[in-house]
């Protein structure tokens, strides 16, 4: 009797330990957290004895909740991370090096945009590996540019601004553009900046907001609100968009199917096209990446995840379920992306888009570029006093 | 003598009506909105009763949000804390109150003055001190900070004053305890101040916004404030959605209050604010 | 006769391990805080923290947003403060009237907006705001006045979270009035009515007097609280346009947990603590002299 129930235990115990499982747990927001776990399934399948944990978290809390991860100790193995982000919490010291990975791997810096590469380098070493990105083109209607005379999008910074006076001339209450001009815009901005041929950092660190080219680029964007080219305050951008109001606006690839939902009546009446040209037509590319924790203990399992996220196949399928774009340039080659007429403007505009400086004060800086912008907006300086106050707040900040 | 002339009762009645009528009217905006379509809810002048309602906004959010569990976590966290307040300030109130020692009012004054002191003061250093305890993202996070309240042992320890010192002393002696002259007199004396601090402290805690946001990032410990400005964020267009979700919000809260109101009044008046 | 240390231990215990941990000691840490650059970087390894005495308030003396936020919370306070007491106060005189009908609907009317989440408040009033599409300049359209844009123009903002604070507090001062008021003997109205004086003497001479630590109450706490204003404008404007609508705490919220200047943030947090605790004994002594 005695001797059974040992053999039962042994059993028991054999069987409990080996089907252990390694949990992966990983922390994904908004719409990818959404769908992450039918890839998850696919990698579990893949992988037997391991189980992927999603814990899903809105944008509007992720910053807030990784931040207390942090100070409590409380992190999971693999996290999205915005690319905005990599600095601030990166200067934390919680991110995993990743170099040594890389180099046993299919992964490398070739094989993404140099846009996106940039988010993932800190200080010299790589701490992220890039898993979609987004990037900022111009969205219009084109029936409404037809009425003033554009049978095209505008092309070039004169463009723009001679549609939008024509547009804004159709009545009251109707504008041309959607600009942000209060809170925090610095996303949003520095692609003028970088059009014009500015920057806010030159190569040895020097602050060189006050170069022409940076002014040029608060002037050119504040007009749009000094002549009324752009709205201030009020209405909801979807309805002026589909109504006519607000004929064209910025933004990102999840727009496409947002105007489809929200305001189907105007479908077939619009499109996108690339940024408008001054010296170059540089945007803002974002995006996420994948970060591991070093407090993890399945660093090599999440590593895996991240290698099986980054097939060009498994690009294509996650491409395909939340059209979130692919990071991985060879991806776009295929006929679902090269075909499809907004996904090749995106493509294209990948090709030159830039990212903010990958510095834990960015945050710090985007809301000085935001204040004084706004300053010019509001008309309260000029952009060349506008600039040089901007001058001393970011020679303060990263002092 | 004794007669109000009718001009004057439209005139108040006429004031009084205009007050409660701008209370109210963004509860009914919100009620309304929350049962309209997009398209809608945008319609100049504003319509009042939607010509397409739709239960789709309470459906979609029920589907994605889930609001079950920050629902369950703000209950468990505001009863809680209410529950041990009431006990630790009552205790505290009558010991202030009726209890002799050296430096009692000296004591007082001390917690009195930690009422001066903003929230967001301490917020930092207990967020740290909560970090070291292994407490954030736990119940005992959410809940701990507010049970200290010197408002509500204030509060508690004017009411107790004014329960007539012989009735404590005829218990004395009999031989009555400290403990039960608190449980058997005081407690049952106090009702409508504790029902007064029952409903504020409910009120308040339930309503809590800040410390929740950044104590619990957990989406499981998310209590209802902090998930609709989490909702707010999500469908930051449709507003119909964060609509249905602000009813979602006030609506056990305005049935508590609608239930215990009653009490509410009197335990103010009770209190005697006379400082 | 003492009571013996176990009961005042049993007692007041509790509470005070309570409020010496939650309270207490994190405000002398706070202090502490104030006086190093605690920043990003040290997150994760406090012993990075240096300690640079009293940098942080030189700092905040030269901080330009700070003086700015400091501006727009005092200009919350000095407006919303008397318009809200005298609005509560009216609205409690009237509905202490015997002739007054419908009392409990305006009692749980006005008692409505404090019970309320302000997340979704916001959310509505914003809406209401909208320059467009809300409800307010629709109104004031119908009397042919063209609504200015309320959160998108500086120098309306600040008045549009002023209007929030103040709709919301009127309802609770209303109420907290009318206990006070209930707590006037009514005979005392009875002899002044006999002796001829007439309702505004009567309100003059017995219910301002006799509601005197009632009105002390509420504008002591009013000053408390309206000084820590954040949530209203945390949701409306988030602090814009131009910084019209940053109040202090609001900064204190961007320093300390949008850039982990926590140091930074933690000497404004000592600044308000000293500011709150003069003008609430201000209040105090101003009001035992009378």
């Amino acid at each position: 009797m005695r001797r059974g129930f040992l053999i039962l235990l042994l059993v028991f115990v054999l069987v409990t330990f080996s089907s252990a499982e390694r949990i992966l747990q990983i922390w994904a927001m908004g719409e990818e957290a959404k769908n992450l776990n039918v890839m998850a399934e696919r990698f579990m399948k893949e992988n037997p004895g391991v189980k992927v944990e999603i814990q899903a978290i809105p944008w509007s809390a992720a910053y807030d909740k990784i931040l207390t991860g942090i100070a409590g100790m409380q992190l999971p193995d693999l996290a999205q991370m915005g690319t905005t982000w990599m600095a601030p919490f990166g200067a934390m010291g919680v991110f995993e090096e990743l170099s040594s990975y890389i180099r046993d791997s299919f992964i490398s810096k070739d094989i993404f945009f140099e846009g996106s590469w940039q988010t993932v380098e800190l200080n010299g070493g790589v701490y992220g590996i890039p898993w979609y990105v987004d990037v900022r083109v111009m969205f219009y209607r084109t029936d409404v540019l037809k009425e003033v005379g554009y049978d095209h999008a505008p092309q070039t910074w004169e463009e723009l601004y001679d549609a939008a006076k024509k547009l804004a001339a159709r009545g009251e209450n109707m504008y041309a553009v959607s600009l942000l001009y209060t809170g925090v815009f610095g996303n949003e901005f520095m692609p003028f900046v970088w059009q014009a041929g500015g920057r806010i950092f030159d190569e040895r660190g020097k602050v060189r907001v006050t170069d022409p080219e940076f002014v040029e680029a608060i002037e050119y964007y504040a007009r749009f609100f000094w002549e009324e080219l752009a709205p201030i305050g009020g209405g909801n951008l979807f309805q002026d968009f589909a109504s006519g109001a607000v004929p064209i606006f910025f933004s990102g690839p999840w727009m496409v199917s947002m105007i489809d939902q929200q305001t189907p009546e105007i479908k077939g009446k619009w499109s996108v096209a690339l940024m408008p040209k001054k010296k170059t037509r540089t945007s803002f590319v974002g995006g996420s990446n994948w970060v591991i924790f070093n407090t993890s203990k399945n660093k090599d399992l999440a590593w895996k995840f991240i290698e099986f996220m980054t097939k060009p196949e498994n690009q294509l399928k996650w491409y395909k379920i939340v059209a979130s774009l692919p990071a991985v340039k060879s991806v776009w080659e295929y006929p679902e992306l090269a075909n499809n007429p907004i996904m090749k403007v995106l493509g294209e505009q990948l090709r030159d888009a830039k990212s903010p400086p990958n510095i834990p004060q960015w945050e710090e800086i985007a809301n000085a570029i935001s204040r004084r912008v706004e300053e010019v907006i509001y008309k309260r300086r000029t952009p060349q006093k506008a600039a040089e106050m901007l001058k001393k707040d970011i020679e303060k900040i990263v002092r | 003598m004794g007669k109000t002339s009718s001009l004057r009762q439209v005139a108040v009645h006429g004031f009084l009506f205009v007050m409660a009528v701008a209370m109210i009217l963004p509860f009914l905006w919100m009620i309304s909105t929350s049962f309209k379509t997009p398209a809608e809810i945008f319609v100049l002048p504003p319509r009042w009763i939607p010509k397409d309602p739709t239960i789709e906004n309470y459906r979609e959010l029920f589907a994605s949000i889930k609001f079950g569990r920050p629902f369950i976590n703000t209950v468990i966290v505001a009863s809680s804390i209410t529950f041990f307040s009431l006990l630790v300030s009552s205790m505290a109130g009558y010991a202030f109150a009726k209890f002799r020692f050296k430096g009692r009012d000296k004591l007082f004054f001390l917690i009195l003055a930690t009422l001066m002191v903003p929230g967001q003061m301490t917020i930092i250093p207990v967020f740290l001190l909560l970090r070291q305890l292994g407490l954030l993202n736990t119940y005992a996070g959410l809940i701990l900070p507010g049970v200290a309240s010197a408002f509500n042992i204030f509060f508690m320890r004017q009411f107790i004053m004014s329960i007539p010192n012989e009735l404590i002393e005829a218990a004395k002696i009999d031989g009555a305890k400290e403990s039960f002259i608190y449980f058997c007199i005081i407690l049952p004396l106090s009702k409508p101040a504790l029902t007064t601090i029952a409903i504020f402290t409910f009120t308040g805690s339930w309503n809590s916004f800040l410390w929740p946001l950044i104590i619990a990032q957990d989406e499981r410990m998310y209590t209802l404030p902090v998930a609709v400005s989490v909702l707010a964020g999500q469908y930051g267009e449709n507003l119909g959605i964060q609509m249905a979700g602000s009813c979602i919000v006030i609506a056990p809260i305005l049935v508590f209050f609608l239930f215990v109101q009653r009490y509410f009044i009197k335990g103010i008046a009770l209190t005697g604010l006379k400082g | 006769m003492k009571t013996s240390w176990v009961w005042i231990l049993t007692f007041v215990g509790p509470a005070l391990i309570l409020l010496m941990v939650f309270l207490i000691i994190p405000i002398f840490a706070s202090f502490y805080l104030s006086f190093t650059d605690f920043n990003v970087f040290v997150m994760t390894d406090w012993s990075r923290a240096k300690f640079i005495g009293l940098q942080n308030f030189v700092e905040l003396l030269k901080d330009e947003l700070f003086w700015k936020a400091l501006m727009n919370t005092f200009y919350c306070l000095v407006v919303a403060m008397p318009v809200t007491v005298v609005l509560s106060l009216t609205c409690a005189v009237l509905l202490n009237r015997k002739q007054t009908k419908f009392k409990n609907f305006f009692k749980v009317s006005f008692f409505l907006p404090f019970v309320t989440n302000t997340v979704a408040i916001a959310i509505v009033w914003s809406w209401i705001l909208n320059p467009s599409y809300g409800l307010l300049n629709w109104f004031l359209s119908l009397f042919g006045v063209k609504g200015p844009n309320w959160l998108g123009d500086p120098k309306w903002a600040m008045p549009s979270v002023i209007m929030l604070v103040i709709w919301k507090a009127v309802g609770y001062n209303t109420i907290l009035f009318l206990a006070g008021l209930q707590n006037i003997p009514d005979f005392l109205y009875e002899a002044a009515e006999l002796d001829g004086a007439s309702p505004w003497q009567r309100f003059w001479y017995i219910t301002l007097p006799m509601l005197k630590p009632t009105t002390v109450f509420v504008t002591t706490m009013m000053i408390i609280g309206y000084l820590q204003l954040f949530e209203e404008p945390y949701m409306l404007t988030q602090g814009g346009p131009l910084n019209s609508t940053l109040s202090i705490v609001l900064y204190l919220y961007r320093q300390g947990f949008k850039f982990f200047k926590l140091g930074y943030a933690s000497s404004i947090a000592v600044i308000l603590f000293l500011m709150i605790s003069a003008l609430t004994l201000l209040r105090l002594k101003l009001a035992g002299r009378k």
